[in-house]
């Protein structure tokens, strides 16, 4: 069985090593295409930690903005006013978008119904005004970075993209590597459990709500983690940036349309949406805010019309189509011998 | 022995209407326990009132000595006793196979061993070749089956059994018939409802009749048979002059 998971690692492995090489190969000298991918995988991370307690656990929330946020505000915060490296200030920012996760989570799914949907979706209007009028974290204005030395110790590189390449996908990486042990584990059962019937989990020994917590306390860590990406990435980080209803459903659309609950939706999702919306930006600017988000709403509807497991969905039933025909074409023969 | 099981002046009320009315009975170790009655005579309720759905409205109910009345289902599974659903609750975008290993995780940490524990299940309720079939696909039978090797892959040492034949053809109904009496050798005690008397009373070490929320009768299973107040309740005359001419044509014979 060791030799069998281990076996199973190595195309995951092989993927990330390949993935590794790509600024080596000069391909992302250009800087827009580095842009896209940093975003695509930092996307996937985003979704990916969405994924664990919106699709695996089958609890939506709307919620993942605040918990981004916070781990934002973390990594900003050690390095604009405690004069740190943005590391400890990510790593409280994890620990506490988890402690609030739990606090959400404890007295919501105690309840049926839609409770923590409502919850998560009050915290980000909540949040925002918080952090508004915070003056410790420069309030409306938010944090903007001082000029930092380029290198691993402050996480910030100002001539090249290929250092947040690398922050990037070791992001990515540690996210999918663990949502990854997770799903072949008691856990990942346990949540699937749960979401497709609880009072059965229940009746099988799971403790669904304290199960639900550790998802949604990891899921929100994780997200943190983004966050705090997303802040060194951009050099500051203020309240609208982060802690919006948009920057939400960011995290649930992408996940949707990749295939929700399946290990590589989150990242086909973001590698469809992502250069979609960075290649068509400057031409969508033109019509307005929020027209982006209104056509990707718009292309998700579509695609949950067809599929309404996403695009891994439309995998899956290809394949089976596929070995359907195949196994027809093989009886075909072996009747003809 | 009787300390296995105890249910002890059990009430159940959905507000003034009385599921279950003062309910106590023991279930020992090692039986097959069935509990009968007509529709609506509080069966399920008292399952779940067992398996700690619903906490009930008087009364207790004792497992190994402890009470368990009113501890919330996980916990109630961690003692030891597994329950099906009448209505069946498959874990639909779930596999067969992942279906039982839920259960089978209760007990085993590690995926690898689950998976064996959960194969051992799969192979005992006859749903190998259903393995890496979706669960919401499977036919009303075989979701009867899950359920039960579901709950079985808990590892339990009380199994709660909801109308685990309904639904089956005879030849399926005598095949799980001899997989619970295969349980119940391998030390599991068994309290089954059962509307079914062909599958119940031949397996049956003791029988509980229900009617309208209260016991009208408790033995074994030919004594409950004869009782007028059964036959009038539930079973009906033509039954019980059936079971009567069986009788007969076995003493004839002197076979049994
Ligand atoms: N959750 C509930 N709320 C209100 N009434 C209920 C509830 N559950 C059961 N009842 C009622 O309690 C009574 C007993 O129902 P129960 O399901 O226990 O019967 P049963 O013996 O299992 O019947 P069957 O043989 O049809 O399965 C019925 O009148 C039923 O309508
Ligand atoms: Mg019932």
């Amino acid at each position: 069985m060791q030799s069998d998971s281990i076996k199973r690692a190595i195309p995951w492995m092989l993927s990330l090593a390949v993935l590794a090489l790509l600024p080596v190969t000069g391909l992302l000298r250009g800087s827009f295409l580095s842009h896209v991918l940093v975003m695509i995988l930092l996307n996937a991370s985003m979704a990916q930690a969405w994924n664990i307690i919106g699709g695996y656990a089958g609890q939506v929330s709307f919620g993942h903005s605040v918990f981004f946020g916070i781990g934002a505000y973390g990594a900003a915060y050690a390095v604009t006013n405690l004069k740190m490296t943005p590391y400890p200030g990510a790593l409280a920012g994890a620990v506490l978008a988890a402690v609030l996760a739990v606090i959400i989570g404890y007295p919501t799914f105690k309840l049926k119904g839609h409770y923590f949907a409502i919850a998560t979706f009050a915290i980000v209007e909540v949040f925002h005004r918080l952090f508004m009028i915070w003056e410790d974290v420069g309030g409306a204005v938010g944090l903007d970075y001082p000029i930092l030395k380029d290198g691993w110790r402050n996480f910030s590189w100002s001539r090249s993209k290929v250092g947040y390449f690398y922050g990037a996908l070791i992001l990515f990486g540690i996210i999918f590597s663990l949502v990854r042990a997770l799903e072949k584990a008691r856990f990942g059962y346990y949540l699937k459990a749960i979401r497709e019937g609880q009072e059965t989990a229940e009746s099988l020994g799971v403790d669904a709500r304290r199960y639900k917590l550790a998802a949604m306390a990891l899921s929100a860590a994780m997200a943190a983690m983004c966050g705090a990406f997303f802040a060194q990435y951009n050099y500051r980080v203020d309240p609208s940036m982060v802690l919006s209803l948009d920057m939400s459903m960011r995290f649930v659309l992408i996940t949707i349309l990749g295939g929700i609950g399946t290990l590589w939706g989150p990242l086909l999702g973001a590698a469809i949406l992502i250069p979609l919306q960075e290649y068509t930006r400057a031409y969508l600017a033109k019509l307005g805010p929020g027209v982006d988000l209104v056509i990707f709403g718009l292309i998700i509807i579509l695609v949950m019309q067809f599929q309404p497991k996403g695009i891994m969905g439309m995998i899956d039933a290809a394949r089976k189509r596929r070995r359907k025909l195949a196994a027809a074409g093989n009886e075909h023969e072996g009747g003809r011998q | 022995m009787s300390e296995f099981l105890q249910i002890r002046n059990v009430t159940m009320k959905f507000g003034e209407l009385l599921a279950d009315k003062d309910v106590s009975f023991d279930v020992p170790k090692g039986m097959i326990c069935g509990l009968i009655g007509p529709n609506g005579a509080g069966k399920t309720t008292l399952f779940n009132c067992i398996a700690g759905y619903y906490a009930p409205t008087a009364g207790e109910i004792f497992f190994e000595g402890k009470r368990i009345s009113g501890l919330p289902p996980y916990r109630i599974a961690r003692l030891g006793i597994a329950r099906t659903f009448q209505v069946v609750r498959p874990l639909k975008e779930m596999s067969v196979l992942d279906n039982i290993m839920v259960g089978a995780f209760l007990h085993h940490a590690s995926a690898a061993e689950a998976r064996k524990a959960a194969e051992r299940c799969l192979d005992l309720c006859f749903l190998e070749e259903y393995r890496n079939k979706p669960a919401g696909d499977l036919t009303i039978g075989n979701k009867k089956r899950l359920e039960v090797a579901r709950a079985l892959a808990t590892n339990p040492k009380l199994l709660l059994l909801d109308e685990c034949v309904a639904g089956l053809t005879s030849t399926e109904v005598h095949d799980m018939v001899q997989v619970i009496k295969r349980l119940r050798d391998e030390g599991i005690t068994i309290l089954m409802v059962e509307h079914i008397m062909e599958a119940i009373m031949p397996i049956a070490d003791k029988i509980v009749v229900l009617s309208h929320g209260e016991k009208i009768a408790e033995g074994s299973p030919s004594v409950v048979v004869h009782d007028p107040m059964v036959i009038t309740a539930y079973l009906g005359e033509k039954f019980a002059r059936k079971l009567a001419e069986q009788k007969a044509a076995a003493g004839e014979g002197g076979a049994l």
